[in-house]
């Protein structure tokens, strides 16, 4: 009886299926007990994403939630729990709620309120993905909820400045991760030989930290000294997801050529920036000429965006 | 760092027959009982303020020598640069087991305290409103409940939590103590023979759910089901509070609330 099933979320780049970490999740489910879900990624088309995502739409059933979602799932059929016992599955749960509070919001950060990150990846990425002129507002949103939930749930006294709290959520992130790894250990999944709920919700949230090129990258870092999660979503992509986009194949090489054809971008793009600085430099009028050959009044006003998009 | 842990520690916390609230009672239980699983002793001392003399706005607080430390998280380690440790004795998957079982407390069972105390709307008229401002005369004691009511709303709009009913709520309360009580199994405490700091926490939490008396019984019922949580919670409460006569705070103020232990 499987009447027909639609899951509409974000999509995928950087060798992903999708960015956001719960639409992640749920597709990680969908594929580790078989469902067959249709997978509809928001392009640039008018069907606007009406709340958030991802959604499912089973015949006339809609939900919203990941947790929500895997229950109906579930009630399908589609179980990828069967074999777990019950302490086990008490452990999932457990394991879900240290992720949502003590990597959620180092995530959250790293996405959508980290300046560098928000402006040249997150906010040019979702915007280029829903239409005009839903663009221009829904990534501004995303953003406010993001520091609004952070600041709520871990800004309270003693930490009164956000750079506070941002040193407070990326050192239980940090510790988070620890745990999880050792956790983990050798073993391939996390009960086991077949993956369950935990390995999709592990897997959705690490794997947007794993795979996405940022500026300001110091969860990744501190994920790639962790070898055995990195060996952990790298196994699920190549088992669970065969993506073929952008010439991608089943082979860590090629998602390793991928990323450093967007870093080398990146990298251009940068130090295009920084000769335009220097120019700038030299023709401001305050700054004594390096040649005096290449003096020349220029209306001096080069927008100021390249400049603070660079830091130190 | 360590000086030895003085005779005078005192934990302060909101008054116990008209003013304390039914989440930061768990809070305050947690600690207490931590603490005497460390053997360490505390007075409790009830003031109306509490809530405001803490330093992270949160209770219950303890004064040790010329520190205040708030909150079960802080307390532990604060404890354990002192030398006391209920934890040492795991392993690392252990310790990452517990962490992850405490964040699961938190996350579900405190927030659902704060949502059924908060945001439903006849326990807050009924319950909460008389209780929180009672020590302030009026207008202040209304102001300072609909502030409070106002922050915790926000914080539940922020995470999600708004739009659930009282029936998810207390599914979710139900997977909670389900998910606890399979842990437990058989086992006098989670981690077999000796109490940690996650038992602190669930003896605080179901202890309080089941001895404080709201509007409906439903919350309580819930956590009845599983026959081993409430053996639990009476093991730990022979084990360490009823010896202790000079605490007579803690044991006169159960059994003047319906308690439905005995």
């Amino acid at each position: 009886m499987a009447a027909p099933m639609e899951l509409s979320c974000w999509g995928g780049d950087w060798g992903l299926p999708s960015l956001h970490p719960e639409c992640l999740t749920v597709m990680a489910y969908a594929k580790f007990s078989g469902a067959p879900l249709t997978v509809n990624t928001i392009n640039n088309s008018w069907r606007a994403p009406k709340g958030d995502l991802p959604v499912l739409v089973s015949e006339d059933i809609v939900i919203s939630q990941p947790a929500k979602i895997l229950n109906f799932l579930r009630k399908q059929k589609y179980n990828a729990d069967y074999d777990l016992s019950a302490k086990q599955g008490a452990d999932t749960l457990a394991y879900i709620a240290l992720l949502e509070e003590k990597l959620l919001p180092a995530l959250l950060h790293t996405f959508w309120i980290e300046a560098e990150n928000y402006c040249s990846v997150t906010k040019p990425w979702f915007a280029s993905k829903i239409a005009f002129p839903l663009s221009l507002y829904l990534p501004g949103k995303m953003s406010r909820e993001a520091l609004n939930r952070i600041l709520l749930t871990k800004g309270g006294p003693p930490l009164y400045s956000l750079t506070e709290v941002e040193a407070q959520i990326y050192r239980d992130a940090k510790e988070c991760l620890n745990l999880l790894s050792k956790r983990l250990g050798t073993a391939q999944f996390f009960f086991g030989d077949t993956p369950t709920t935990l390995d999709a919700f592990v897997f959705g949230f690490l794997a947007p930290i794993y795979k996405v090129c940022f500026p300001r990258v110091q969860l990744q870092e501190h994920l790639k000294q962790l070898p055995n999660l990195c060996r952990f979503c790298d196994d699920i992509l190549t088992c669970y997801f065969r993506l073929t986009v952008s010439g991608y194949s089943p082979a860590g090489q090629d998602t390793a050529d991928a990323n450093l054809q967007k870093l080398t971008q990146l990298v251009n793009k940068e130090s295009n920036l920084i000769e335009k600085m220097d120019d700038n430099l030299r023709k401001s009028p305050q700054h004594p000429p390096r040649k005096l050959t290449m003096l020349k009044l220029a209306a001096g006003g080069e927008e100021s965006s390249p400049m603070s998009r660079l830091s130190p | 760092a360590a000086e030895p842990w003085p005779e005078n520690a005192a934990l302060y916390q909101q008054l116990k027959e008209e003013q304390i609230l039914l989440s930061d009672n768990a809070s305050s239980l947690a600690v207490q009982a931590f603490l005497q699983m460390c053997n360490l002793p505390v007075r409790v001392i009830c003031r109306a303020n509490a809530e405001y003399m803490s330093p992270s706005g949160k209770v219950p607080f303890i004064h040790v020598g010329n520190q205040v430390v708030s909150e079960l998280g802080p307390i532990v380690q604060f404890v354990k640069a002192k030398g006391h440790s209920l934890s040492d004795g795991l392993d690392e998957v252990q310790k990452a087991e517990m962490k992850a079982y405490m964040e699961l407390v938190n996350n579900m069972l405190l927030t659902a305290e704060l949502y059924l105390q908060w945001c439903d709307d006849v326990t807050v008229e009924e319950i909460t409103h008389p209780r929180y401002g009672s020590p302030y005369p009026w207008p202040l004691n209304r102001i300072l409940s609909y502030q409070k009511q106002w922050e915790v709303r926000r914080k539940m709009k922020a995470i999600g939590w708004a739009g659930k009913t009282l029936e998810q709520v207390l599914e979710d309360v139900d997977q909670c103590c389900h998910a606890l009580s399979q842990r437990l199994g058989t086992q006098p405490y989670f981690f077999n023979k000796h109490p940690t700091e996650l038992d602190a926490l669930v003896f605080g939490h179901l202890f309080t759910i089941l001895t404080t008396q709201l509007i409906t019984d439903e919350l309580s019922e819930k956590v009845k089901n599983y026959s081993n949580l409430t053996a639990f919670c009476r093991r730990i409460e022979q084990q360490y509070f009823e010896g202790h006569e000079k605490d007579s705070s803690t044991i006169a103020a159960r059994s003047s609330k319906r308690s439905l232990l005995r």
